[in-house]
């Protein structure tokens, strides 16, 4: 068993050297100007993906010499196009002060309350960050990620891990998740948050709870999760005061006691009868239904639990639109899909497919140098400093430079959403809802 | 990988639980092993220790250093951080690739995880690429990855956990269309972090009829239940032909005795080789054995599989005591012949498909969902058992093949990848597929079996996740359970089928 004693900070020098070879790394690498990595990429996250985010992350747009808009997973977002889109590449950069303007006007909002309870929350962009707990990354990427979000109006999330003290002066962004755990639910925290996300399940391990691997439950971790350092820490599943929605009910009741202006979000999964579930949590007063699908997730879990168990996201958005618009009430809450979304056409085809907006994970990880290697739960963690809580390995990730990557990576989803919405002649993002008529399914290959 | 300590309470609470059962025997002429005393309640659990590989296996990647820019590389940092040593010797490395006594000069590719952080930090010094041999692993069916999962549950017996989400393709033909469901609010039990710990994964292989009859003196006439437990939906099916030695078949007479399961083994094998048993279910059949030797078993089997359902009451002659199961190929002609099987009185059918999962023009999946669904709608599924194999090589396979309509499922190929057996070419049935095994296996079964448990031990663990995320308690409800799969293409239909271009 490891222990703090062990494990020694980087000194500055180290630091220095470190983030200027990865920095040097991922911008030529993304460029072009080195070879390709021949071991990166799998199906879902192909090199071309990788490699188009961390180009994003550090210019601001998209590369036009890549494919950065599909993987290659033969299903799902990868077998849906727009219309319009006939070349290889997209230009996302359409010359002409014409064009230009016309991005500019699309109104990107993204209305979160629908009801008329609690605080009325619109954000900027059609997107917020993830549940990523402290423990699951270090401090240094939530804060990151926090500065991201308030930069670009929009909103990150605490996931189950409790809060941090850097996360204080971003309060307004951060959106306070309650798991079947609680660890690090404090009154305060809720008070604090503009939104409460009940996560009853997550999509990269529907029916599992959280697993944080002893290694990583550091003093600092255990301390905000009021647990004991050093020892794994689960998360049972699911919520063991909740067997009905009345139950559930009673959860919201509970946190709106606690701070009625919070919107209350319910973070579920993806089964057979999620259409029934997302109507039961708007009639226990949810705001936002969160949809989590089965393929993303940036913790560690179970191979089985991630490609085998609930459905893919893009198969559950329709499903949930179509039963809330038949439930007459799809314009009183707020449809948010997560779970495999990697790209600025993954969010735009959410939409279409009935969403109102995304919540990003894996791709901002990848934008602050994520390889998709599936190391993140071995030995110390992520050897790029991200999914770890090692004192040496996390200072790769400085809040600086990784909300730096992230603001650049927005700024390049911002500008192909808009594009996307000027090829469809839409005025805002908000009409893309629904817009199936836009899409085409194409063979796989083409 | 375990379970939770047994509970004395709970043995006090249920001393005749299925969990707690010793093997039961077919019928009371056989020896009855006698019922432990409550006190003595053991949780069903799988040992499981740590079993290094035996066979010298292609390493994942292959790490390439260029020697002279990592001399140059090396010159330029002593240069720069003369004195900050930490940061002249540290290694962009944390699985200690580079850590060999002449670092990065001799890099240890056994090592390598295939993070990339060498080659982003020094592409000019390191390349790390995908090794063409481990890609060669295994056949056009069970692909390199799927061999690595298969070895690493072998050696570990723990379920294989990585980060982030899904690396594969979104589903695809055969078992990768099924999703299985999950409840949100659900769970099996109050017990434990995640219920799963009391999740029983007991099956019934037996006769087991609608309802009794009594004659007037009130004894049971007509048929009677006769039905054997086993702790596992999984026996071991017979070895391929060109992998059977005196070692492979005392490794699964060993495990499925150890596992509390069956293993089938030809009968001529079982005989050469002195094996008999209760775990042990010989077969008959041309080339395999015949129904007279059954007689001279040390200990009559509980079970004992024909090919040809025209053996039956030969066997039925030999060992009476004896379950008799029907090996039945999907082949042209077997909905037939599995009427005609159930006509003849036999209950338990092993439907085979071939070791890619083909048979009769369909993929397994579908046609053991004709199989349920054809004796559902004759009113006799619950009467039968149905065993099947032939295509179920990762542990995701059984859940999903029990949803579709089996009882339980025989594993076939991923035992013998489990031991390191090699494939020498495509793996496509018992008789032609052929291996080149670990070194040092013969006479080594200590090595084999524990192998084989840990395997089992990850699958088990595994068809409890998906239990616990479906809320279900024993494995017995979830055979033919489709309404808790979902499909591919009725997703797919129903999410995009309005779409443009689709159904073109
Ligand atoms: S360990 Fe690998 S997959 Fe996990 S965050 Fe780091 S780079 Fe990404
Ligand atoms: S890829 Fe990662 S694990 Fe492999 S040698 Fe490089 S740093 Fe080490």
């Amino acid at each position: 068993m490891a222990s703090a004693t062990e494990i020694k900070a980087a000194s500055p020098t180290l630091v220095a050297k470190v983030t200027h070879y990865l920095h040097d790394g991922y911008r030529d690498r993304s460029a072009g100007v080195i070879e390709e990595p021949p071991a990166l990429g799998d199906a879902r996250w192909t090199d071309q993906l990788i490699l188009s985010g961390w180009y994003m992350a550090e210019h601001g747009h998209s590369p036009e010499f890549r494919e950065h808009r599909t993987g290659a997973s033969g299903g799902g977002f990868d077998r849906l196009r727009f219309k319009f889109e006939r070349d290889a590449l997209f230009a996302a950069d359409a010359a002409g002060a014409e064009a230009e303007s016309a991005r500019a006007a699309v109104d990107m909002s993204l209305v979160l309350n629908r009801r008329d309870t609690a605080r009325k929350l619109t954000i900027k962009v059609p997107w917020y960050g993830g549940g990523m707990s402290f423990g699951s990354v270090s401090e240094n990427v939530m804060v990151s990620r926090a500065r991201a979000a308030k930069a670009w109006g929009t909103l990150t999330c605490t996931g189950e891990g409790g809060y941090p003290a850097g996360l204080n002066p971003y309060a307004d962004h951060v959106i306070t998740q309650v798991a079947t755990g609680l660890f690090g639910v404090r009154e305060e925290t809720i008070q604090a948050a503009p939104i409460v996300e009940f996560k009853y399940a997550q999509g990269a391990k529907p029916g599992l709870g959280g697993h944080l691997l002893g290694d990583k439950s550091t003093t600092s971790v255990a301390q905000i999760r009021e647990s004991v350092p050093w020892v794994s820490l689960f998360s049972p599943f699911p919520f063991h005061s909740v067997y009905s929605v009345e139950d559930h009910k009673k959860h919201i009741d509970w946190a709106r006691t606690i701070n009625p202006d919070a919107l209350i979000s319910v973070k579920v999964s993806t089964p057979t009868d999620v259409d029934m579930v997302a109507v039961g949590s708007y009639y226990a007063g949810a705001h936002i239904i969160h949809l989590d699908g089965s393929y993303g997730g940036t913790g560690a879990a179970p191979e089985i639990a991630k490609k085998n168990i609930a459905m893919p996201i893009e198969y559950a958005i329709p499903r949930v639109h179509k039963h809330l618009e038949k439930e007459g009430i799809r314009d009183q809450v707020t449809l948010i899909a997560s779970g495999g979304i990697r790209t600025a056409f993954d969010v735009a085809k959410s939409i279409a497919l009935g969403a109102d907006g995304c919540v990003l994970g894996t791709s901002e990880l990848v934008a602050m140098g994520c390889t998709r290697c599936s190391n993140c739960e071995r030995g110390r963690g992520c050897p790029f400093g991200l999914t770890t809580t090692d004192p040496e390995l996390q200072e790769w990730v400085q809040p600086d430079w990784g909300a730096m990557r992230l603001g650049n990576m927005y700024a390049a989803f911002d500008r192909q959403l808009r594009e996307i919405c000027r090829r469809c002649d839409l005025p805002s993002i908000a009409a893309l809802r629904g817009r199936t008529d836009l899409l085409r399914f194409v063979a796989e290959g083409e | 990988m375990t379970l939770a300590p047994p509970r004395p309470d709970v043995g006090r609470a249920r001393t005749t639980g299925p969990d707690s059962e010793p093997l039961a025997e077919p019928n009371a002429s056989a020896p009855r092993p006698p019922a432990p005393p409550p006190e003595h309640y053991q949780r069903y659990h799988i040992d499981t220790r740590h079993m290094p590989d035996r066979a010298d296996l292609p390493t994942r990647f292959r790490v390439e250093v260029n020697r002279f820019e990592l001399a140059k590389l090396l010159f330029k940092e002593i240069r720069e951080y003369w004195g900050d040593w930490d940061v002249v010797l540290s290694r962009p490395c944390v699985y200690g690739v580079f850590s060999g006594p002449v670092g990065g000069f001799a890099p240890r590719p056994h090592l390598c995880v295939g993070c990339l952080r060498c080659t982003i930090q020094h592409p000019e010094a390191v390349t790390i690429r995908r090794n063409p041999q481990w890609q060669a692993w295994g056949d056009e069916y069970l692909k390199p990855a799927m061999v690595e999962t298969l070895q690493q549950e072998a050696a570990l017996g723990a379920v294989p956990v990585k980060g982030q989400g899904y690396r594969g393709r979104m589903g695809g033909p055969g078992w990768d269309g099924i999703w299985t469901d999950m409840s949100e609010i659900v769970r099996p039990t109050r017990d434990g972090i995640h219920g799963r710990e009391t999740i029983s994964t007991v099956v019934d292989l037996g006769a087991k009829p609608m309802y009794l009859r009594f004659d007037a003196a009130g004894m049971p006439a007509g048929e009677t239940p006769a039905v054997s437990q086993v702790q596992l939906p999984m026996v071991l099916d017979m070895p391929p032909v060109h992998a059977m030695t005196p070692t492979i078949a005392a490794i699964w007479a060993a495990t499925a005795h150890d596992l509390q399961t069956l293993a089938l083994l030809p009968l001529r094998v079982m005989r050469e080789e002195g094996l008999s048993g209760s775990q042990l279910v010989p077969v008959v059949g041309p080339g395999l054995g015949d129904p007279a030797g059954l007689a001279e078993l040390a200990r009559a089997p509980r079970m004992v599989e024909i090919t040809d359902a025209a053996l039956a009451d030969e066997v039925r002659a030999a060992a009476p005591a004896a379950q008799v199961a029907l090996r039945l190929p999907f082949a042209p002609g077997w909905r037939d012949a599995l009427l005609g099987a159930i006509a003849q009185g036999l209950r338990v059918i092993h439907l085979t498909a071939d070791y890619h999962g083909r048979g009769d023009g369909a993929f397994i999946r579908d046609l053991v969902i004709e199989a349920h669904t054809l004796l559902v709608e004759q009113g006799l599924r619950d009467q039968v058992t149905l065993i099947g194999g032939g295509g179920v090589v990762m542990a995701e396979h059984v859940p999903k093949a029990i949803i579709c309509g089996l009882d339980a499922v025989s594993l076939d190929t991923p035992l013998l990848l489990a031991l390191q057996f090699q494939p020498d070419g495509s793996m496509e049935s018992r008789e032609t597929a052929r291996f080149v095994a670990p070194p040092g296996l013969e006479g080594d079964t200590d090595w084999g079996v524990q192998r084989l448990k840990n395997l089992c031990c990850a699958w088990r663990d595994q068809l409890l996740e998906i239990l616990g995320a479906m809320g279900i308690r024993e494995v017995r409800r979830l055979r033919g359970e489709l309404g808790r799969a979902m499909f591919q293409e009725d997703l797919q239909r129903e999410a995009f089928g309005g779409i443009d271009g689709f159904g073109d």
